[in-house]
């Protein structure tokens, strides 16, 4: 007999809480692939150009890969990807701009990409059968992400520059706290894919979190155990209130594709 | 900010010949195995590594493109 679940016998609420759960990694993988396509012109070298270029394209992928999971609740896609208002996207807030500088580029690489890949981990262990077999796989691609988001914060940490310092701390500390809420999420919907066994424990996966972060951020002059999670929560969304900017929602919702007929 | 020259070296199949297909500059090795994976992504490799150009020793010419050493 599977050990996966059979998504037909989970009650309203906990099927409820699994398409949220869905959508908010899928929405924060698209904001991720705009942020670092932002950066794939202006990025330092002629290489990071091409490494944030090929980011941005992994999380978008990944995020099709899991907009696609809503197809075993039985709902289409289409729509979530492409008709969404701009404050029902899920996003971790801290994709919610545009990021400003290069520091805070890094930041966003270690701090927020890691975060989903650490939630993505705890996705593909547990019992929803879609998660566990397409998972893997996108978790093995963010490791070059990880390797060129530690490389750089550790660079820039020790950079003999103090403006690229001071915007490393800074970056980091804008993006901590709500980047801990989202990942260590305990409210109802949470607690039910718990449950169900379809993550593990949200504290298991900060506490994950914050041994691999830990140590890079107090780089930058952070001490992570006195960092708390924000306290303002979207239980709707699963995220902080707020929401992205116009400009990043009509992108990633496809409208100039629409206009252009090519969608 | 100071780089390093890593050329890159790869294989489509087992048993095919590693090939030097290009270089990179990278900060570190970390890197490097970053930047080579994703920019010569044109093919699914068997196998890729990268050498730093300054552990490149010469053998019979010194005028040859690895010749230049590791700093850019």
């Amino acid at each position: 007999m599977s050990d996966f679940v059979d998504v037909s016998d989970l009650s309203d609420d906990t099927r409820a809480a699994l398409r949220r759960h869905i959508i908010s990694l899928a929405d924060t993988k698209r904001f991720m692939g705009i942020r670092y396509s932002d950066w794939l012109l202006g990025a330092p070298t002629l290489e990071t150009c091409i490494a944030a270029s090929s980011m941005a394209q992994d999380e978008w992928g990944h995020a099709r890969l899991l907009y696609a999971m809503l197809k075993d609740l039985g709902e289409d896609p289409t729509a979530v990807e492409h008709d969404r208002a701009d404050d029902e996207f899920a996003n971790v807030s801290a994709l919610d701009e545009p990021l400003p500088d290069w520091a805070a580029v890094i930041a966003a690489m270690v701090l927020v990409d890691g975060a989903i890949t650490a939630a993505l981990e705890s996705f593909a262990e547990g019992r929803f059968e879609s998660a566990t077999s397409r998972g893997p796989k996108m978790i093995l691609e963010e490791e070059f992400h990880r390797s060129l988001g530690d490389a750089w914060y550790r660079r820039l940490a020790d950079s003999t520059s103090e403006e690229a310092r001071d915007l490393l701390a800074a970056a980091t500390r804008s993006m901590l706290s709500v980047t801990l809420a989202w990942l260590g999420a305990a409210d109802s919907e949470a607690r039910a894919l718990v449950e169900a066994g379809i993550i593990g424990d949200p504290k298991a996966a900060v506490d994950s979190y914050r041994e691999r972060v830990g140590p890079l951020v107090a780089l930058a002059g952070i001490e992570l155990d006195e960092v708390q999670p924000a306290q303002e929560w979207d239980s709707r969304r699963g995220r902080a209130p707020g929401q992205p900017d116009a400009d990043s929602c009509e992108r990633v919702r496809g409208d100039r594709n629409r206009a252009l007929f090519v969608e | 900010m100071r780089e390093i020259i890593y050329d890159v070296f790869a294989r489509k199949d087992r048993g095919d010949t590693l090939a030097h297909i290009g270089y990179i500059d990278a900060l570190d090795d970390a890197t490097a195995k970053v930047y080579a994976w994703k920019t010569y992504d044109e093919q699914n490799w068997f196998e890729m590594c990268v050498v730093p150009r300054s552990a490149i020793i010469l053998v019979n010419r010194d005028d040859g493109p690895f010749a230049r050493g590791g700093a850019t």
